[in-house]
């Protein structure tokens, strides 16, 4: 489930780095794959 | 629409990780049934109000709520907000007794409760209803839901596309069973609001951002006399009659998916699949909380965006309206876009998956078990199990074809049980209703329910709506169909309690001591040697509950539309509420009385 998150996380920052149009849309998709990054850990903390 | 390589390259990377997490439960799932359909009882809060919400969160939701907000605002919400009053009554008055009880499924529930032939029969019949026709027509609404959006997007190109989904959903759910449900729920639930708040970004960006979206829509509404932006019902003119039954009878009186009067299917079902009655008590308020605070506003502000965006769109018809949404993906940019593609997909994924996994636990856990093959090995039904979830996939896939609506769906599936809730609720708590008061209450519901369809302007309904009107109300058919129904179907099961004889004592005593439920059950109390009693804290952590999600909504509500000081006074009622909330469920012994 960890890997799930992270595996979403990442393309997620690369796809807003490189084709969001505006700074709110840029903002936007990289805080979302920040969260997906800790949701991601946190599961991974809960798992061990 | 035509979307770039790189859009694909995400959707299809998202659908191998789903798949992939899908498939690493599957040998556990395997082990027996209690693992396959409860996940060996071992969820943690967290992760099954999670799941119960990815799969409240179907394609159509934000459609539905794109359509309410554009024809009645804000406000319009509360046609479904009112669901919050009884998911928080599940919250405070039911989840702990579910999970107590320890069945299988919501329908076993009859098996522990009732007693003698009655009891065998509306077991049965259950498990066939729920499992069959019930399934297939919500598997179908959702499958359509899904092809217009696709349909809308891409034109019917993309239906290959959809096939594949929901072949692959099919596949990982009939192998993995609710372990890989509840896992891949939670990614699902991340990826459809990511999904659904990047979309509403950018949105409002097209409609100039919020400041000019909130002027051009409150000059909308002064054209056509509407506050769109208003979240609050019209209580100060003449009440729209379905905003009454909304907000006064459906949550407690209509068994809905995913809002049923004291929980019931796949949300029943998570809760047996806690670890303990506290994990199932958060669990379910987590849901409440995600479900209506944190859901709702990107799909609110996508609608509003789209009242700007396209001139015309709140005197259109009502599938137009509910179609500005999936319009909208057409101003997202390449790369992003399948973003939002993916997160469709994943809420039609999340519910798909769940539906088809309660669907075969009524068939098998009700049906199969206790009167097809009543010993066998735990393998032997688990690949029975696995042969029902399949079944029942293909027999959905096939009715979403014969639906003529997503609306006729959901319509039909709210009519048929529009007045048993009650029956539902007082079951738990009132020692003296039996199998024949649920009975008379399924049997009663549809019987009014059809004859309003065969005969919508008979007498009845007639005197109903005109003393409604003189009561100040604006009537319509629908609320007033809900109200007949609601009041034929509670006179019939009442009288049938008091007709028929109660339960064996034996059995209803049992159901005492396992359960431990407060409320009437005096002469069961009395042979029990103890009695259980109704606490008041719970009642106050209703109250709270209620008050903590409204001014959490309304707070996120105000803030997005930059009102700083009406958002953080609501913010601060709803962190106040949640404090008083969470010392009154640490204090509750929901393990023993």
């Amino acid at each position: 489930m960890a890997l799930g998150f992270w595996g979403v996380g990442l393309p997620l920052l690369l796809f807003g780095v490189l084709f969001c149009e505006t700074a709110a849309q840029r903002v936007t998709v990289i805080l979302l794959a920040a969260l997906f990054g800790l949701v991601g850990t946190l599961i991974d903390r809960a798992g061990r | 629409m035509k979307l770039a390589a790189v859009d694909w390259l995400f959707i299809g990377w998202y659908l191998a990780l789903s798949i992939a997490i899908g498939l690493y439960y599957s040998k556990r799932a395997g082990r027996s049934i209690s693992e396959y359909f409860l996940s060996g009882r071992s969820l943690p809060w967290w992760l099954l109000g999670t799941s119960m919400v990815a799969t409240s969160f179907s394609s159509d939701t934000p459609l539905a709520v794109t359509g309410i907000v554009v024809k009645d605002g804000v406000a319009g919400n509360w046609l479904w907000w009112n669901f919050m009053l009884g998911g928080a009554l599940t919250v405070l008055f039911f989840a702990h007794l579910w999970r107590r009880a320890g069945v299988m499924t919501e329908v076993e529930f009859i098996d522990i409760r009732y007693s003698g032939r009655p009891a065998r029969f509306l077991r049965g019949f259950k498990a066939l209803y729920l499992g069959v026709p019930v399934s297939c027509i919500t598997f179908g609404w959702v499958t359509l839901a899904m092809v217009k959006i696709i349909q809308a997007v891409f034109g019917t190109s993309g239906t290959a596309a959809l096939a594949i989904c929901l072949g692959l959903t099919v596949f990982y759910t009939t192998l993995s069973g609710l372990w890989g449900v509840v896992a891949t729920d939670m990614l699902l639930f991340g990826v459809a609001m990511a999904g659904s708040i990047i979309l509403s970004v950018v949105s409002v960006e097209k409609a100039g951002g919020i400041g000019a979206l909130v002027e051009a829509v409150k000059a909308a509404g002064a054209g056509t006399g509407k506050d769109y932006l208003s979240v609050i019902p019209p209580l100060g003119q003449a009440l729209p009659l379905a905003f009454f039954v909304a907000l006064f009878v459906q949550w407690w009186a209509v068994y809905y998916p995913g809002a049923e009067p004291g929980g019931g299917g796949w949300s029943a079902q998570r809760m047996l699949a806690a670890k303990d009655p506290r994990h199932a008590v958060k669990g379910t308020l987590w849901f409440t909380v995600a479900n209506y605070v944190i859901r709702p506003w990107p799909w609110i502000l996508t609608a509003l965006a789209a009242i700007v965006v396209f001139p015309g769109l709140t005197g259109a018809a009502p599938g137009e309206m509910e179609s500005a949404y999936p319009r909208m993906i057409a101003f997202v940019p390449k790369g992003i876009a399948g973003i939002i593609i993916a997160s469709l997909f994943a809420a039609f994924m999340s519910t798909i998956e769940s539906i088809i996994n309660l669907s075969g636990s009524f068939l098998l856990n009700d049906f199969y078990r206790p009167f097809v093959r009543k010993r066998a090995s735990e393998k032997h039904y688990v690949a029975v199990s696995r042969v029902l979830v399949l079944v029942v996939s293909l027999l959905g896939a096939g009715f979403s074809y014969v639906l003529g609506s997503v609306k006729m769906g959901w319509q039909l599936v709210m009519e048929l049980s529009a007045g048993i809730g009650l029956v539902l609720l007082l079951r738990w708590y009132w020692w003296r209703v039996n199998a024949w008061s649920e009975i008379a209450a399924l049997s009663a519901s549809a019987a009014t329910a059809i004859f309003l369809k065969i005969a919508p302007d008979n007498a009845l309904a007639r005197w109903l709506g005109s003393a409604l009107e003189r009561a100040g109300f604006q009537v319509d058919a629908w609320g007033v169909g809900i109200l007949l129904i609601v009041a034929v179907t509670t006179g019939a099961w009442i009288a049938a309690t008091f007709l028929t004889k109660p339960d064996d004592e034996a059995k209803l005593l049992a159901f005492y001591r396992k359960v431990r439920p407060g409320g009437a059950w005096g002469p069961i109390a009395r042979l029990n040697g103890q009695r259980y009693r109704l606490q008041a804290a719970p009642f106050a952590g209703w109250a709270l509950a209620v008050v903590m999600t409204v001014s959490l909504l309304f707070g996120i509500g105000k803030l997005i539309f930059l009102d700083w000081a009406g958002g953080a006074a609501y913010i601060a009622a709803g962190a106040a509420a949640a404090f008083a909330l969470s010392r009154i469920i640490a204090r509750i012994d929901w393990e023993g009385q």
